[in-house]
């Protein structure tokens, strides 16, 4: 029991990382139609620009975290202007081998300014436990967990309370008509790349103290939050969420109770299922009448 | 408010519109009527600048649209409630129509003025205010896209097929508002194959077939015409 509250934090805290970067997956799939390959190098360099920020640069923590997140704001802004808005009347597939392109030069670009060695990533909560009357678990884990239930509510609030917000999802229905009611329709697409990026650059900060930074860490990221958001349905944002915490769990769980060398057999034998019997999903498509 | 010179539209090697002239004056009700693939939606995408001008010119309010984007169109009131009614099936009926204020809405600004016009004349909205785009039917669909498009502060409301697979009861409630709005001033161009709706609701009509603007004249010549008279009213 005592082990289970571990893993079973553990594995949320894991699909918390997960979810927020089968969050920005979606957003941008659903805006742009892009299936954006390079997400995984998203959240590497936000791990990494974590690094800069708070080991390299030695800021502070809150100032370190800001400075990472406006240089991932910056990174999604020149990712849409350097990768999105060249290719963009290109046929998709065009553009989604753009992003595997743009993602191995990120990737190897990482590896030459900072090396292939692994570094490891402060936390406000280093060295913190919590102790649940002989269950001990971290409290780095427990912190992820929240932010990333507040980052979801804020994200929540942002796409069905604000005038931007609705605007980017009326983009995401209706591109043609979205431009014929004045909206403007580029800068809404350069928000959304923005937006994911800081998303996964959040994913990055908060993964970093789990794991180490690594060059290498984006691959397995995308491939998890790619299964995450089959599972929950491909395009839907409750899908993406679902589909995060329940890989994080079934790699944690399975690598404590079947086997380590399984651990991934689980969520992809999982996404194979669905993709062979419930391809939309777990929310599957909600929209019924697209036109 | 709005003129057509010598306008020729292609889709590559199709042309769609020939040399077409047509004006709108301030205040009037327009119809644009014509068989199916007569050009009209052409125009009226032409108009809000989804399509590309291939010779010939525009002018809005006696100033050349020239490579304006749609956007920007909006923004000098152009508004448009396009054909099939497009409205966004995934968002609620008020948000459907709050998306459309971009065009001068700033950070904070309310737009509840605008919201109680549209309620008041289309009441059924207010019901359903936050049913999602796609679960309304096809009458409140399309009253909810002229709707829509009223709340960008147009000066100039274009509107496609407003009639379109509606029941006949439900299309004259359409063309009763529409009359309503043309009566609070609003300049309309109005595409329209059911030609006896158009012409109860329009000052004047333009005739178009395969792209060529073939007839033009007051709502009441139009009506007595031999040549609409056997094509499109079918007597």
């Amino acid at each position: 029991m005592a082990d289970l509250i571990q893993l079973l934090t553990n594995g949320l805290a894991l699909g918390s990382i997960y979810a927020l970067t089968a969050i920005g997956f979606v957003i941008v799939y659903s805006a742009t139609g892009v299936v954006n390959f390079a997400a995984g190098q998203f959240v590497m360099v936000g791990t990494f620009a974590g690094v800069a920020t708070l080991v390299n640069a030695g800021w502070p923590m809150p100032v370190g975290y800001i400075g990472a997140l406006v240089v991932m704001a910056l990174f999604g802004a020149l990712f849409y202007l350097i990768v999105y808005l060249p290719l963009r009347a290109s046929p998709i597939v065009t553009v989604i081998i753009g992003t595997v392109a743009i993602g191995i030069t990120i990737q190897n670009m990482a590896l030459l300014t900072f090396g292939s060695w692994p570094f490891p990533v402060p936390s406000p909560f280093d060295g913190m436990m919590i102790d649940l009357g002989g269950t001990v678990i971290s409290a780095h884990a427990i912190a992820v967990v929240i932010a990333t239930g507040v980052l979801i509510l804020l994200l929540w609030l942002l796409m069905h309370r604000t005038a931007i917000g609705i605007a980017m999802r009326a983009v995401a229905q209706d591109v043609k008509v979205a431009r014929l009611m004045g909206l403007r329709v580029q800068w809404l697409l350069a928000f959304t790349w923005i937006l994911a990026a800081v998303m996964a650059g959040i994913a990055g900060l908060m993964l970093g103290p789990m794991w180490f930074a690594d060059v290498n860490m984006g691959d397995p990221i995308a491939l998890k939050a790619f299964a995450a958001t089959v599972i929950g349905g491909f395009g839907s944002l409750p899908g993406a969420i679902a589909g995060g915490f329940f890989v994080g769990l079934a790699e944690v769980l399975g690598a404590s109770y079947v086997s380590s060398a399984y651990k991934d057999l689980i969520a992809f034998g999982v996404m194979i299922l669905f993709l062979l019997f419930r391809p939309q999903g777990i929310f599957g498509e909600k929209i019924q009448d697209r036109g | 408010m709005l003129a057509c010179r010598d306008l020729t539209v292609a889709y590559g090697d199709i042309v769609a519109l020939r040399g077409v002239d047509l004006a709108v004056n301030a205040g009037e009700t327009v119809a644009l009527i014509g068989a199916n693939g007569a050009g009209k939606t052409t125009l009226l995408q032409t108009i809000s600048g989804l399509n590309k001008v291939r010779s010939g010119e525009m002018l809005f309010k006696d100033e050349p649209l020239g490579p304006r984007s749609s956007a920007e169109r909006v923004r000098m009131g152009i508004a448009h409630a396009p054909e099939g009614r497009r409205i966004f099936p995934g968002l609620t009926v008020q948000e459907n129509l709050i998306v459309a204020t971009a065009a001068w809405r700033r950070l904070g600004k309310s737009c509840e003025a605008e919201l109680g016009q549209v309620f008041d004349l289309f009441p059924r909205l207010k019901e359903r205010r936050h049913q999602l785009g796609w679960s309304l039917s096809g009458g409140e669909q399309q009253m909810l896209a002229i709707g829509r498009a009223l709340m960008s502060r147009p000066k100039f409301l274009l509107l496609d097929e407003p009639s379109l697979g509606l029941a006949p009861r439900l299309a004259e409630e359409v063309y009763d508002r529409v009359g309503r709005i043309s009566k609070t001033g609003l300049t309309i161009l109005v595409v329209e194959q059911n030609t006896v709706l158009a012409l109860a609701v329009a000052n004047r009509g333009y005739v178009l077939e395969t792209g060529r603007v073939v007839l033009a004249g007051s709502a009441d010549e139009l009506r007595r015409s031999d040549r609409v008279r056997e094509a499109y009213l079918g007597r």
